[in-house]
């Protein structure tokens, strides 16, 4: 397609692009805007690793065009750490071993901070379907589990909102 | 123009006029990449008019653009059309939810769409609006054309809205789905039911199984067969043959054998036509 100019909100930052709309948010972060923290796997909406925060919901960036995020708000993985300091949930994944290869780990930690944004106490269940759109092929999920409960009540002990 | 976000519906037909038939409407746009792209694309996923659930007119009418996640959430939905909001649930995963729409879940057309076997089992009809401004209203179950083509033509046609009659006093649906894995995995069958019942017995039902043909399928004679019967044992027992022997369906190396797929209409349908009638006459659940 043509190329036009698309303005969106990354990270909290405006970002103004000329680029074709056709093209994925995901090939944009990555390869025009140098943020490898989201990764590319399948591309094709069935892994997970892609996934960002679009207006505050969690979608793969593999299957949006960038057409669609004009005027809109994104958040990547790049957006949780502050000051040198990870966030919370990325402590507790660390803390609590849910991390292997690494590969799922961002899509795992934004599906977890999406969740955590809407329902900051959520039940087991809750967690489970949450991220029941990210694959790991590592091991399992116990530990992914485990460390977004232990971050929810890491939070709530904190008092503070999740951002 | 090569991708315009419209923020009304007058927008978005002119820009389909103006682009004769080289532009088509999106909305979650996450079949998009899977498909060749067109030239142009008009997304209507920002039209305040189609992003709604509302009850208008004794109906309750879902925007065609509203989310997966916003049906299934949707209390009007969970409480007056619970098929549909357990069929959103189970599409995709919850980033897929999150963006895809019904109506994408409609004109995409894929033979075993969750949101659309809902849909049909719930009588639902389409509201559709085409560049020449003539509006139509049309069942779902008559927009398919064949394996993932609808009959509507997105270079030209907006499917502004689905038409549910609530179900009320002694109404039920429900929807279910067998797959390989709970998340993220087509179903092997899904089958979704809405039925009436009249001192326990039952006087209108509507039974969808998928994937049978290009759409979701009605199970005519199984509906003949139930009608002023009660929901017992005995009934469900011949729905699962009766509705078994009433398909004809295609087997899938990816999902599960012809033989199996059968079977399984069978067991889904009186299955789930089970917990619609336990919902329709909440006194009688788990006889």
């Amino acid at each position: 397609m043509k190329k036009q100019v698309i303005i969106f909100q990354l990270n909290d930052e405006p970002v103004e692009i000329y680029v074709d709309p056709a093209e994925s948010l995901l090939t944009v972060l990555r390869d025009r805007l140098g943020l490898y923290g989201t990764k590319a796997g399948c591309s094709k909406g069935e892994c997970g690793a892609c996934t960002v925060l679009l207006d505050d919901r969690a979608v793969n960036s593999c299957l949006v065009p960038v057409g669609k995020v004009q005027g809109c708000k994104v958040e990547t993985i790049e957006n949780l750490s502050r000051g040198g300091k990870v966030h919370p949930i990325q402590e507790e994944f660390v803390d609590k071993g849910a991390v292997q290869c690494g590969f799922c780990t961002p899509g795992m930690v934004l599906s977890a901070y999406a969740l955590l944004k809407e329902n900051p106490q959520p039940a087991r269940d809750q967690i489970k379907m949450a991220i029941s759109g990210n694959l790991c092929r590592c091991s399992g999920y116990k530990q992914i589990e485990e460390a977004i409960l232990s971050a929810a009540k890491k939070l709530a002990r904190q008092g503070n909102s999740i951002t | 123009m090569s991708y315009l976000t419209v923020s009304t519906l007058e927008e978005a037909l002119t820009s389909l006029s103006d682009s004769s038939g080289k532009a088509r409407v999106v909305a979650g746009a996450t079949d998009l990449f899977l498909q060749d792209l067109p030239h142009s694309l008009v997304d209507l996923s920002a039209l305040p008019e189609i992003t709604v659930v509302e009850e208008k007119d004794g109906l309750i009418s879902i925007g065609a653009a509203v989310t997966h996640t916003a049906a299934a959430s949707s209390s009007l939905i969970l409480a007056r059309a619970r098929a549909l909001a357990e069929g959103c649930s189970a599409v995709g995963s919850p980033q897929i939810r999150n963006i895809g729409t019904i109506g994408g879940n409609v004109i995409n057309a894929a033979p075993a769409a969750d949101a659309a076997v809902a849909l049909i089992s719930l009588g639902a009809e389409a509201v559709l609006i085409d560049v020449n401004r003539e509006t139509r209203q049309e069942a779902v179950e008559n927009l398919y054309w064949t394996y993932n083509r609808s009959l509507v033509d997105s270079s030209k046609e907006i499917l502004l809205r689905l038409l549910v009659k609530p179900c009320l006093g002694g109404e039920g649906s429900a929807f279910t789905r067998f797959a390989v894995r709970r998340a993220l995995a087509l179903p092997m069958v899904n089958a979704a039911a809405r039925v009436k019942l009249e001192n326990g017995l039952v006087k209108k039902v509507r039974l969808v199984a998928a994937p049978v043909r290009p759409a979701p399928t009605r199970l005519i004679q199984t509906e003949e067969l139930v009608i002023n019967q009660p929901v017992d044992k005995d009934t469900l027992k011949r729905v699962e043959v009766s509705a078994a022997g009433e398909v004809e369906v295609r087997g899938s190396q990816l999902r599960c054998s012809a033989r199996y797929r059968q079977h399984l209409v069978g067991v889904l349908i009186a299955r789930v036509l089970k917990i619609a009638a336990d919902r329709a006459d909440p006194g009688k659940a788990g006889d």
